[in-house]
């Protein structure tokens, strides 16, 4: 329901966004022959990273007077919304931060810069990208941006939850029935203490905390086509169960609808353990934590598994100049020695192999901050990634109501899993 | 003097085109403009992205007829509906009527029951998220403290939207409260005075005296909260998303999980324009009820 203060707030948002129109058209008009080329970077960076990126656009605005590059803050998560407006009313930005799981849906904007014939070119050196972010980049033969960002999944423990347990800490080598009894063991309803918590919206959220596990197991989400759902395999329902057990038998998770809750509960040692990226590290100020690799399934044929959620800077078409000097941004920005330099003064993972395999990098990242090295090497561990089809979006949604049904013990694995099938199935034929 | 009256005539109408044009040319870009092209929207199928918008007639209104996830919002909005508006207007008035007299500290007390309206609703949607969570909020800690055991409140399909009719309803008393609290205010004291030399006591003052008297109260507060419950967006947004197992997805929420998780647009302007009619009918309804009921003086 709109109340006078949130229609206020819409109302600022209209006169923000028009602004923005206004300035991105002002923008434009200026693209004469003299003077440099000036081009727009819309992108998510607050505090910390938003004053590592602003130092590297000075730095580049330095070196290359004939182009000046400024930028926007823009949430992440409203970035497309504004996006298609802008890209609508002909003012869409050079270059802007997008999320991975948009790439197929992006993939259709006909203003979007088919990156490919740039980076094939070998100065590029796009094999140097780690292959899930290559992946989470590509749609059919398109390539739609270039990576921004990394991250993946990994156990993050409270040591002293584990030592009072009694229990020892993770190792790399667990399975999912060592993490089962662990978390059973921190789980104390008393003391409101959780050996695990989970996001249980049903989002995305959820359905990426299930991904590894499913894929461990040795299912997968779609036929190599694409053109079905096989999540509703014995290996679906092998992982499904898992969750159940610990959800439903167990009581051993906190199931977190808001997807807030994560990071405050941890810090408040309310929770053994932690299923995330490494973002949330730097909120852990309270804790003495630890970060080990997610457990795997004893004997499944998917071998260690974790997952991954790429992020990509996407290049817009502004006629040729403002292209051309977007993209050589775009190229300068994601060169090694640039992500090494806003990796280190971040803390974010390295989107490049050869940065994340230099090891006196990485020992300087985890001292910065502790833990982060143990995501680093598990991006090794990222061997799959969701599939660039644009119904995905339908095929998370049905899945994360089957897990949170079964999690709160509505239904059982099996059935859950077929009626999600055939939800996603409908929607796969659809297109 | 009829030319000369003509002449004014015409020049007022200028001016006055000239006074309100700014405004209308304001709300009709951002008002109407958008109505009328979401209107074009729901004929077309549309994902925002693609500039191609196939003209798809009626089919975007066909499918909310067989789309169970419409079917289901449209019962939630019916119940939440049906439980936040009575129930704010009864609180309302309540507290209303509680400090409709001369104490000690009076406007202390009239700011506090308004001051829940200067909440935003996403803060309000926090609060309410760590007051009613099942292991740490305040709400369980009560209820234990008096041998209750602790109930899951949001994070529960049977019992989430129930909660946001609560929360909203403590969102929104301080509205109720300040329209009635004026039209009580607006009661002759008179006809009190002369009720009670009739002898009669203040409860049978307020039911013949003071309630019909607020008819235009109920009225403008049945449909402007009626008219607000349809459009339940911001305080689901921030609490349940919609969940648990789309327990609490209403029309609005629905429609926007369409258009902008979905990037199905036009079948979200569709649903926007089914909504838009159902709310046409029910203020009608309400309007033309009322007319029997309602007494302006």
């Amino acid at each position: 329901m709109i109340r006078s203060t949130s229609r206020q707030r819409l109302c600022i948002a209209l006169a923000a966004v028009l602004s923005l129109v206004l300035a991105a058209c002002g923008g434009g008009g200026n693209s004469s022959s003299s003077g440099p080329t000036k081009i727009t970077v819309w992108h998510g960076y607050q505090d910390t990273e938003g004053t590592a990126f602003k130092a590297l656009l000075a730095q580049y605005n330095k070196e290359h007077p004939d182009v000046q590059v400024s930028d926007l803050y823009s949430s992440n998560d409203l970035v497309l919304q504004k996006v298609l407006t802008a890209v609508r009313g002909d003012s869409a930005p050079d270059v802007a931060y997008m999320f991975g799981s948009w790439s197929p849906n992006i993939a259709q904007i006909p203003k979007l810069v088919d990156m490919s014939s740039y980076v094939s070119q070998p100065d590029w050196k796009w094999d140097d990208f780690y292959p899930a972010e290559r992946a989470a980049a590509t749609v059919g033969n398109k390539t739609v941006g270039v990576p921004a960002l990394v991250d993946n999944l990994a156990i993050v423990y409270n040591k002293k939850l584990f030592a009072d347990a009694g229990i020892e800490p993770p190792n790399a080598n667990w399975t999912w029935d060592d993490f089962r009894s662990a978390a059973a063991k921190l789980t104390d309803p008393s003391k409101g203490q959780y050996g695990w918590l989970i996001p249980a919206d049903g989002s995305e959220d959820t359905v990426w905390h299930y991904l590894p596990m499913l894929w461990d197991a040795g299912g997968d989400l779609l036929s190599p086509d694409d053109k079905h759902s096989t999540f509703n395999s014995e290996a679906g329902v092998k992982a499904l169960t898992t969750l159940q057990q610990m959800a439903v038998t167990d009581k051993s998770v906190y199931m977190d609808t808001t997807n807030e809750n994560g990071p405050k509960l941890m810090n408040s040692g309310k929770i053994g353990m932690l299923i995330t990226g490494p973002w949330d590290l730097s909120s852990l100020t309270d804790i003495s934590y630890g970060v080990q690799v997610m457990p795997s399934y004893a004997g499944a044929a998917g071998g260690h598994q974790t997952i991954s959620g790429p992020d990509n800077w996407v290049v817009f078409d502004n006629g040729d100049k403002r292209k051309q000097a977007a993209v050589d941004f775009v190229k300068w920005l994601t060169a090694p020695e640039q992500v090494k330099s806003f990796s280190l003064a971040t803390g974010d993972l390295p989107t490049r192999t050869s940065v994340g395999e230099d090891q006196a990098f990485v020992g300087q990242l985890d001292q910065k901050l502790p833990g982060v090295g143990v995501f680093v090497g598990n991006l090794s561990n990222v061997k799959k990634a969701r599939p660039t089809v644009q119904q995905y979006p339908a095929v998370s949604e049905a899945l994360g109501q089957a897990i949170v049904s079964v999690m709160l013990g509505k239904d059982q694995p099996a059935d859950a899993l077929n009626s999600a099938a055939k939800t996603a199935d409908a929607a796969l034929a659809g297109s | 003097m009829p030319k000369l009256l003509g002449r004014i005539g015409r020049s007022e109408s200028v001016n006055g085109w000239a006074l309100v044009s700014p405004a209308v040319v304001l709300i009709g870009i951002f008002g109407l403009l958008p109505v009328l092209m979401s209107l074009q929207l729901s004929f077309q199928k549309s994902d925002l992205l693609t500039p191609a918008t196939p003209w798809v007639g009626f089919e975007n209104y066909r499918k909310l007829a067989d789309d169970p996830v419409f079917v289901e919002s449209i019962k939630h909005t019916i119940v939440y509906t049906a439980l936040f508006v009575p129930g704010t207007m009864l609180v309302g008035l309540f507290v209303a009527a509680a400090m409709n007299r001369s104490l000690r500290f009076i406007s202390v007390y009239r700011t506090a029951a308004y001051v829940t309206m200067a909440v935003s609703t996403i803060s309000q949607g926090i609060i309410f998220l760590w007051l009613t969570d099942r292991d740490y909020g305040l709400v369980n800690a009560a209820l234990n403290a008096v041998g209750v055991p602790s109930q899951p409140f949001l994070a529960s399909p049977s019992q989430a939207l129930f909660v946001i009719v609560a929360m909203t309803i403590w969102g929104w008393t301080g509205f109720s409260v300040i329209v009635y609290l004026a039209a009580l205010q607006g009661v002759p004291a008179e006809l009190h005075e002369a009720a009670a030399i009739d002898g009669a006591s203040a409860f049978t003052r307020f039911r013949t005296i003071t309630v019909p008297l607020l008819g235009p109260a109920n009225l403008f507060l049945l449909v402007w909260l009626t008219l607000n419950a349809l459009q339940l967006f911001d305080e689901v947004y921030a609490t349940t998303r919609g969940g648990p197992l789309r327990a609490t997805t209403v029309i609005v929420y629905y429609l926007w999980d369409r258009a902008f998780v979905h990037f199905d647009a036009g079948y979200a302007a569709a649903m926007a324009y089914a909504l838009f009619v159902v709310i046409l009918v029910i203020t009608a309804v309400q309007f033309r009820v009322a007319r029997r009921y309602v007494h302006y003086s």
